[in-house]
């Protein structure tokens, strides 16, 4: 893998979507798609949501979440950075990495323990 | 086949009779479906999103529908709204301007739903409300039109209503899908014959999806009650004969099963806390 190059990629989320509106898993999967072939290079990227106005989870699952799958944690955090996102919208995002770290961490045994609780009320 | 719907509220037992309406119907083919509205009083307008599903599901079926014996009121709401439109009434203007008409979206009109909320949204409320109020509001209905989009497979679309109530402070806005329903996604991921009550409150929780493969899932829901609990808003969410009522938990319609998933929401336009993070917690150090 490449060294890691000190220049930072901004990538702005609204031109890879053409709209101010991240409220979909397809324009999330768009965003993602360039932004983790830069990770791979070892590459620093930002992305901006600026002119972003309004984004839902499922669109930060497929841009940012899934990164987890196939990034470590600390690979993430060395290289990876949000900006110009609104207070709200940092809220949200803190959910969304939060959960993706739980989903990739323990998904198996997540889901048997609800089996077991369900199984219990039946 | 004549079929007279009582008065359709916001609550279990108006669900409970779009419900029986669809058991009823399920079996017509190629026929006719009068639907006589003489013995309906009150019909909340955003309702019409759950009755517009299930007039599909029917419809879909090569039947014809005829929507009779409608009271003034009523009728007047339903035109304004634009729902009675699509069964040969006249349009009414809504010169109040309080309802979010009735519309269907395919599942891939995301943008088509985007422009729809924003035309509808303004001058309705969401802008006394603060910045922030505002965004997590508009955030919040968005994940449920995404929740249905994702997980409804409802070749028939996504039906949307909603009412605004400019003296209560209230917006009441209504997701409707003809889908496979919220228990049968969570069964076939589960492999476990949960009920539909139960599988609402699986999905509710957070970190729970039936989502498989390397985009996460099991925020949006969450993060709706969580809105709804700190607003001080409402929301149902009912599916087969699962009925949850955020406050009340999880419970059954006694009657029949509605069909698809269908989620009310109704937001305190009123509210103006704070939705931010913990000041502890910046772009910075969020990873």
């Amino acid at each position: 893998m490449p060294e890691t190059t000190t220049q930072e990629i901004i990538v702005r989320a609204f031109d890879v979507i053409g709209s101010p509106l991240g409220v979909s898993s397809d324009d999330g999967q768009k965003v993602h798609d360039k932004i983790a072939p830069l990770l791979r290079e070892g590459r620093k990227v930002s992305l901006s949501f600026e002119r972003i106005e309004t984004i839902i989870s499922a669109f930060l699952n497929a841009a940012i979440g899934q990164l987890y799958g196939e990034f470590p944690e600390d690979k993430i955090r060395e290289l990876f950075s949000v900006r110009d996102m609104s207070p709200e919208d940092l809220a949200l995002l803190k959910r969304v990495v939060d959960n993706a770290k739980l989903y990739f961490k323990n998904r198996a045994q997540f889901d048997e323990a609800w089996k077991e609780e369900l199984g219990r009320e039946e | 086949m004549i079929h007279k719907l009582g008065t359709i509220r916001s609550s279990r037992e108006g669900f409970e009779r779009l419900a029986l309406l669809w058991s009823e119907a399920a079996i017509l083919y190629s026929r006719e479906l009068e639907l006589d509205l003489s013995e309906c009083d009150f019909f909340d307008a955003n309702m019409a999103a759950p009755l517009g599903a299930v007039l599909a599901l029917i419809a879909d079926k090569f039947n014809r529908i005829e929507i009779v014996r409608v009271r003034p009121a009523i009728e007047s709401v339903l035109r304004r709204n634009g729902f009675l439109t699509n069964y040969g009434y006249r349009p009414e203007e809504d010169s109040g301007r309080t309802t979010l008409p009735f519309a269907r979206f395919q599942l891939d009109d995301e943008r088509l739903f985007a422009d729809y909320l924003k035309r509808q949204l303004e001058g309705k409320g969401i802008p006394r409300m603060t910045e922030g109020v505002g965004k997590v509001s508009q955030q919040s209905v968005f994940e449920v039109f995404q929740n249905a989009v994702t997980h409804s497979d409802s070749r028939l679309g996504i039906f949307v209503c909603g009412q605004f109530f400019p003296h209560e402070q209230r917006l009441n806005i209504t997701i409707a899908d003809a889908g496979v329903g919220i228990r049968s996604k969570v069964r076939a991921y589960l492999k476990n014959d949960v009920s539909s009550g139960d599988a609402i409150c699986w999905a509710l929780q957070g970190g729970n999806t039936t989502r498989t493969g390397s985009r996460p899932g099991g925020v949006g829901l969450k993060f709706l009650h969580d809105f709804v609990e700190r607003n001080g808003g409402k929301m149902q969410i009912v599916s087969g004969d699962g009925f949850y009522e955020y406050g009340n938990g999880c419970g059954t319609l006694r009657l029949a099963e509605l069909p698809g998933a269908t989620v009310n929401l109704e937001i305190n336009t009123a509210d103006t806390q704070s939705y931010r993070l913990d000041s502890k917690i910046t772009a910075q150090n969020i990873f």
